[in-house]
């Protein structure tokens, strides 16, 4: 049996909908975006977007519509998820000043029958909130009548003669609902009106219809009375529709078909649109009056500039607009009055970042840290990119000030009460000091300071005072009736002091190999040992424990590490360090009552030890790599724990978790020193300091993703990692639209493809060939790996797409080499006939092709298989070797598929994905030289992704967003039972995963406690990455057991059951989750309260560790689940 | 541009403070999570009719048919009551027929 916990690590980010409304109160304005399955409430306010409150569904938001029944005075929200249940939501401040969200109706509108459309669910709302239409199946239209009083609503279903409808709307100032739609029958499209009879739930009549508009028209917007009446969208033509009149025009501008639209202003005279190419244009209704009465004379239409390829639009207020997309960042934007520079009217102003559509991705550990890092193909078209996604802690910057040459910062309280109000900041030669006054910073001087030298050291000690370390030697500042002046001094007899450490009422410096311990009193300084090193100090710190505190020591040359003890400097421990990099930076700290020395080296390097108070003696000893430059490490204090901030090239923030150090990255390119700040404007903060500024941030108390965009401009298909050449590969797509500028050439909109150092092709563009209009160009591009500079663009053949991508390493050929693999398409043709298998060799900033092998398909996919390349072509899984001639030779095929789409081996193994018959297991014999099929499953699921868990164990992905596990059974007694995987668990995770690669975003050394094993990260077409990972029997009954409580505990919004969310679900069978733990209901214990936590584990028993049960406690559980969400 | 002369504003502030002098804001605060754990019962369930469209097609045929005599009658009842808008006699159309 096989048991599994899947969890969400990064939610989806498409943008489903959005909505303006008055939600949370009568008075606020709210825009309200849904992200699949969830909904995010913001309010409008004079700084921009406020997020409110985000809100999970259990269900996928097929359409999200608002509506004001006469007697509310806030909006509602009519939303259907693609399962067909209904709900109408209603967002309301409860009796403890929180928002809450209430489901005021709730139901199921789905039919036994009928086929669902191919067009997609339409839901429209009365504009007098009458009745709500839904388009589910083709041929049935199904009304929900609004009834207040009743507790009731009953949706029947009416029988529309349009089948093929595009769209519908509910026209505006009718005595009945009147509905208009588009419809396609033999001749062409065609709008029509219906007047619903609610009471005898039938149509009634036809007002009007209009046979024949534009053949593509696709869109209806109902206008609002007194002028009423519809617009309809086409590819090339706009009308004005009322039953009288009609206007037509075709305006020039509109080149790629519209998409989407909002309404503007109420009257509905003014409406923007945006089309495909992500452009946003203005319509704009000119009226004429005749008798006091307004009719519609033309239409204008005025391009207003360049936008996100949305999905949907919403006018804000003041001229500001939220651009939501599915393909890219969602945006908002401005409309200005008059254009910028670039021409435009639309300025943007914010965007959300959004991963969506994942298509492929690789996790690499690119800085050699056992950290993972993710690099997605995401988005498309213009908007195509490359995410770089690693997970970190992140810095909420909060001021910063642009200061250069920063060589050491320290926060000090100068004047009354807890907060400091002063920030020292130390420079090669001088001393500069900073008032914070409330957020204001202004330059001051301390009385008695040294400010012409670079402080090494400075803080508050004992009796009030200050003391300031420089070169020279000790000063001690004291506060006198004048104010702070200096009270003592000390220096050291010959050498210059070179690093210092001190603490409230010791300091010890060093100068050469000298040590001098020195005690601070009030208004005295006085030296009280003294011992000299075999080497020169290179860096030291003193333990906590203030006069018989631990003193770490390192040195320079025979590169070691020397525990002394207070007061005598007595040499307790001595270790070496491997290596000849010097340390740096060394620090003793306890953290979760275990005291740890650190000891950072110039290579960016670093040791960690335990350290035995009493005796002084290092053990468990560990090395990791934090960056590659010399590392400053600092402890610092924030929500009353002690962490560690290791400032380097990659900024470091060090944690205990469990008795257990967890390394986790920062959001920050480099710091070189930093301090911890707790001044009133900026309570428990963080200093930092990079080569230019000083920045005042507050830490992110858990680690999460963090997400770095390398836009490409066009979109990314593939992507390899080539560790040898230091370079990734990456597919793209390129869409040329030929415009003919003046008969002198076409236009090419700036891409990777075409901005790249160098570029070649496979063959010259014929000249005389007509151009198509839209030209699809592949190209491979060849990234370098730090800066992520494209290198090289290779361009294939006018018809040919690249595939599949592969960096592999053949039979004993030294060179690594990226094989692409593609499909020469013909449009008159079902599948490809064929394509090609190329080989390239990057090298010394050279791309050679170095074979090249025909083959009778498009090649969906290449993976490297016991030093030979392995292929899913068409219908076939196919083994080429590479010869000593270099060229690819077929060894063996296995033909058992529909179309082999994905292929993922381990060992001898091959899993392969086929297009509508689920997974099958593969062995290859070397012996024989062949391929003998172990088992599949034989149940028709249409594959989306797969990937090898273990041995016997692989997950599959299907397009009903559906997850589950199979398993080959070696042990069966019949081959026929052997030839057969059984299903271990399914799931439904409510979105399309595109690609599955095993491996983790979590750092290996942060030795997670949770007891998870084979982490796969999933990556979906909404942009929401997942983690799979595999549980025991015993962790999963137990969270097994959380789960079904926690479905009691939490509420689902809309009243859909967890149970009905997570059942596996396709068009032929539905059946309960089984084998997986939805992580994400797990995690969401931690979010409640106490009181609601101890409610929900009422009764749940826990292994007390020595097999006897008792039961858990809330404890228990927080700690359980705090380790599971470390895992992602 | 008269196309962009008096925009629609609920509020005059409303992103009056809105700052892009350092370019283009990337929005990095998430809203926090709503996590309802207190049960407000739904004030109205929606129902969708198992009625086959067909059967209750011939129901309304039948009803017609049957009521073409009394039909006169109840159209003067209608019109005098004026609202009264179901007739006295009605099939149950939630009936298990199918």
């Amino acid at each position: 049996m096989a048991y599994h916990y899947v969890v969400t690590a990064q939610k989806p980010t498409a943008v489903i909908s959005c909505i303006t409304g008055n939600f949370t109160s009568p008075t606020d304005l709210n825009l309200l975006v849904a992200k699949v399955s969830r909904l995010e409430m913001y309010l409008v306010t004079p700084e921009g977007l406020r997020p409110m409150k985000e809100v999970g569904l259990y269900g996928r938001v097929a359409k999200m519509k608002l509506f004001r029944p006469p007697y509310e005075q806030k909006d509602l929200v009519f939303i259907l998820t693609a399962r067909y249940n209904a709900m109408i939501l209603e967002w309301r401040t409860g009796a403890n000043g929180e928002l809450e969200v209430v489901t005021r109706a709730h139901g199921n509108v789905a039919d036994r029958i009928g086929k669902p459309s191919e067009n997609g669910i339409l839901a429209v709302i009365d504009p007098q909130a009458r009745v709500i239409g839904l388009r589910l199946y083709d041929g049935l239209f199904k009304i929900i009548p609004l009834d207040k009083d009743s507790t009731e609503l009953k949706a029947a279903s009416l029988r529309l003669e349009e089948l093929n409808v595009y769209d519908l709307e509910f026209l505006h100032g009718c005595s009945n609902p009147t509905l208009i739609l588009i419809h396609q029958d033999l001749n062409g499209r065609h709008i029509k009106t219906h007047e619903i009879n609610l009471r005898d739930k039938e149509f009634m009549k036809i007002p009007w219809k209009q046979d024949n508009v534009e053949t593509e028209a696709s869109i209806l917007i109902p206008v609002p009375s007194p002028l009423g009446g519809a617009i309809v969208i086409g590819q090339e033509s706009i009308v004005y529709h009322d039953g009288q009149s009609y206007v037509a025009v075709a305006p020039p501008q509109i080149k790629t078909p519209i998409n989407c639209y909002c309404r503007v202003d109420a009257r509905g005279l003014r409406y923007l649109l945006g089309d495909i190419a992500g452009r946003l244009f203005m319509l704009l209704l000119e009226l004429s009056e005749r008798d006091g009465t307004a009719s519609v004379r033309d239409l204008k239409v005025e391009l207003l500039g360049d936008i996100p390829i949305p999905e949907c639009m919403t006018y804000l207020d003041n001229g500001v607009v939220f651009v939501g997309s599915r393909l890219g960042d969602s945006a908002l934007v401005r409309l200005a009055a008059v254009r910028d520079d670039a021409s435009q009217y639309v300025q943007p102003m914010e965007t959300f970042t959004s991963l969506a559509p994942i298509v492929d991705m690789c996790v690499v550990d690119l800085e050699r840290q056992g950290q993972n890092q993710l690099i997605t193909c995401s988005g498309a078209f213009k908007m195509g990119s490359l995410r770089i996604i690693r997970n970190g802690i992140g810095i909420q910057e909060q001021a910063s000030i642009d200061l250069p040459g920063i060589k050491g910062m320290w926060a000090l309280t100068l004047g009354q009460g807890p907060h400091h109000d002063t920030l020292v900041l130390a420079f090669v030669g001088q001393t500069r000091v900073l008032t914070l006054n409330g957020e204001e910073v202004e330059e001051t001087e301390i009385k008695g300071f040294v400010s012409d030298r670079q402080t090494f050291f400075t803080g508050n000690v004992c009796h009030d005072q200050l003391i300031q370390v420089t070169d020279e030697g000790i000063r001690l500042i004291g506060r006198g009736p004048g104010g702070w002046g200096g009270v003592a001094a000390w220096a050291p007899a010959g050498r210059a002091l070179s690093v210092v450490s001190c603490g409230d009422t010791r300091a010890v410096a060093a100068a050469g190999p000298r040590i001098y311990l020195v005690a601070i009193q009030q208004g005295a300084l006085e030296l009280i040992a003294e011992v000299c090193m075999d080497e020169e100090v290179a860096c030291l710190d003193l333990g906590p424990g203030g006069e018989e505190a631990l003193l770490g020591v390192g040195l320079w040359t025979d590169i070691s590490v020397r525990v002394l003890k207070l007061p005598d400097l007595r040499p307790l421990h001595t270790e070496k360090l491997s290596g000849e990099i010097i340390p740096r930076s060394l620090l003793i700290c306890v953290l979760e009552g275990v005291c740890y020395l650190l000891c950072a080296l110039g290579d960016g390097s670093m040791f960690y030890f335990t350290v035995d108070p009493d005796s002084g003696a290092l053990t468990n000893k560990k090395k990791v790599t934090l960056g590659t430059q010399p590392t400053v490490l600092r402890s610092f204090r924030s929500l009353s724990t002690t962490n560690i901030f290791a400032c380097s090239d990659r900024p470091t923030v060090i944690f205990s978790s469990n008795h257990k150090l967890v390394f986790s990255n920062v959001n920050l390119k480099e710091v070189a020193h930093m301090c911890s700040l707790n001044a009133v404007a900026y309570p428990d903060s963080l200093a930092l300091a990079t080569d230019s500024t000083v920045t005042i941030g507050t830490i992110d108390e858990i680690q999460k993703l963090h997400i770095r965009t390398v836009p490409l401009g066009e979109t990314p298909r593939r992507i390899a990692y080539q560790e040898a050449s230091q370079t990734f590969g990456v597919i793209t797509m390129r869409v040329d639209k030929v415009e003919w500028t003046g008969g002198c050439g076409s236009l090419v909109r700036p891409s990777a493809s075409t901005a790249a150092a160098s570029a070649s092709a496979a063959a010259p563009p014929s000249k005389h060939a007509p151009a198509p209009l839209d030209l699809e160009l592949h190209n491979l591009l060849i990234l370098d790996h730090h800066t992520f500079e494209v290198l090289h663009a290779h361009q294939l053949l006018a018809n040919e797409f690249a595939m599949s991508l592969v960096s592999c390493k053949l039979a004993d050929d030294p060179n690594h080499y990226y094989a692409v693999g593609t499909a020469i398409l013909n449009p008159e043709e079902s599948e490809p006939k064929q394509g090609r298998i190329l080989l390239f060799h990057w090298c010394e900033g050279k791309l050679t092709q170095v074979a090249e092998k025909e083959i009778k398909g498009g090649c969906y996919t290449l993976v490297e298989f016991n030093g030979k390349l392995l292929a899913s072509i068409n219908s076939t899984v196919r083994l080429f070797e590479w010869t000593s001639e270099k060229e690819l030779r077929l060894e063996c095929s296995h033909f058992n598929n529909i179309v082999a789409l994905y292929l993922k081996v381990k060992g001898d193994f091959i899993l392969v994905g086929d297009l509508m018959r689920s997974m099958s297991l593969l062995q290859y014999k070397q012996m024989e030289g062949s391929f003998e099929e172990i088992a599949r499953d034989y149940s028709p699921n249409w594959m989306t992704a797969v990937e090898i868990l273990d041995d016997d164990t692989f997950l599959g992905a299907e397009n009903s967003f559906n997850l589950f596990v199979c398993q080959k059974d070696s042990a069966a007694t019949t081959d026929e039972e052997r030839q057969q995987m059984g299903y271990m668990g399914q799931f439904h995770v409510g979105d399309m995963v595109n690609v599955m690669r095993r491996g983790a975003l979590v750092a290996q050394l942060a030795d997670t406690a949770a007891p998870v094993a084979r982490p796969v990260l999933l990556a979906t077409v909404s942009g929401a990455i997942c983690l799979v990972v595999q549980l025991s029997q015993e962790l999963f009954d137990f969270l097994h057991q959380l789960e079904e409580r926690l479905t009691h505990t939490i509420k689902s919004v809309g009243k859909i059951p967890h149970s009905f969310w997570r059942s596996f679900n396709t068009d032929i069978k539905t059946e309960p989750a089984e084998g997986f733990i939805d992580g994400d209901l797990i995690e969401s214990f931690l979010d409640l309260s106490r009181d609601m936590q101890q409610e929900t584990l009422q009764g749940l028993q826990i292994d007390d560790g020595g097999g006897m049960m008792r039961d858990a406690t809330v404890d228990d559980l927080i700690k359980i689940v705090e380790d599971l969400t470390r895992i992602h | 541009m008269e196309f962009l002369k008096d925009l629609p504003s609920y509020d005059e502030h409303n992103f009056t403070l809105f700052n892009t002098d350092h370019g283009i804001r990337n929005c990095s605060k998430r809203p926090s999570i709503y996590l309802p754990t207190k049960d407000i019962p739904s004030e109205q369930i929606i129902v969708t009719e198992k009625t086959n469209i067909l059967l209750r097609y011939l129901h309304q045929q039948w009803e017609k048919k049957n009521n073409t005599s009394p039909k006169k009658r109840d159209q003067s009842h209608i019109e005098q009551n004026g609202d009264e808008s179901r007739p006295r006699k009605r099939p149950c159309l939630n009936s298990p027929l199918n």
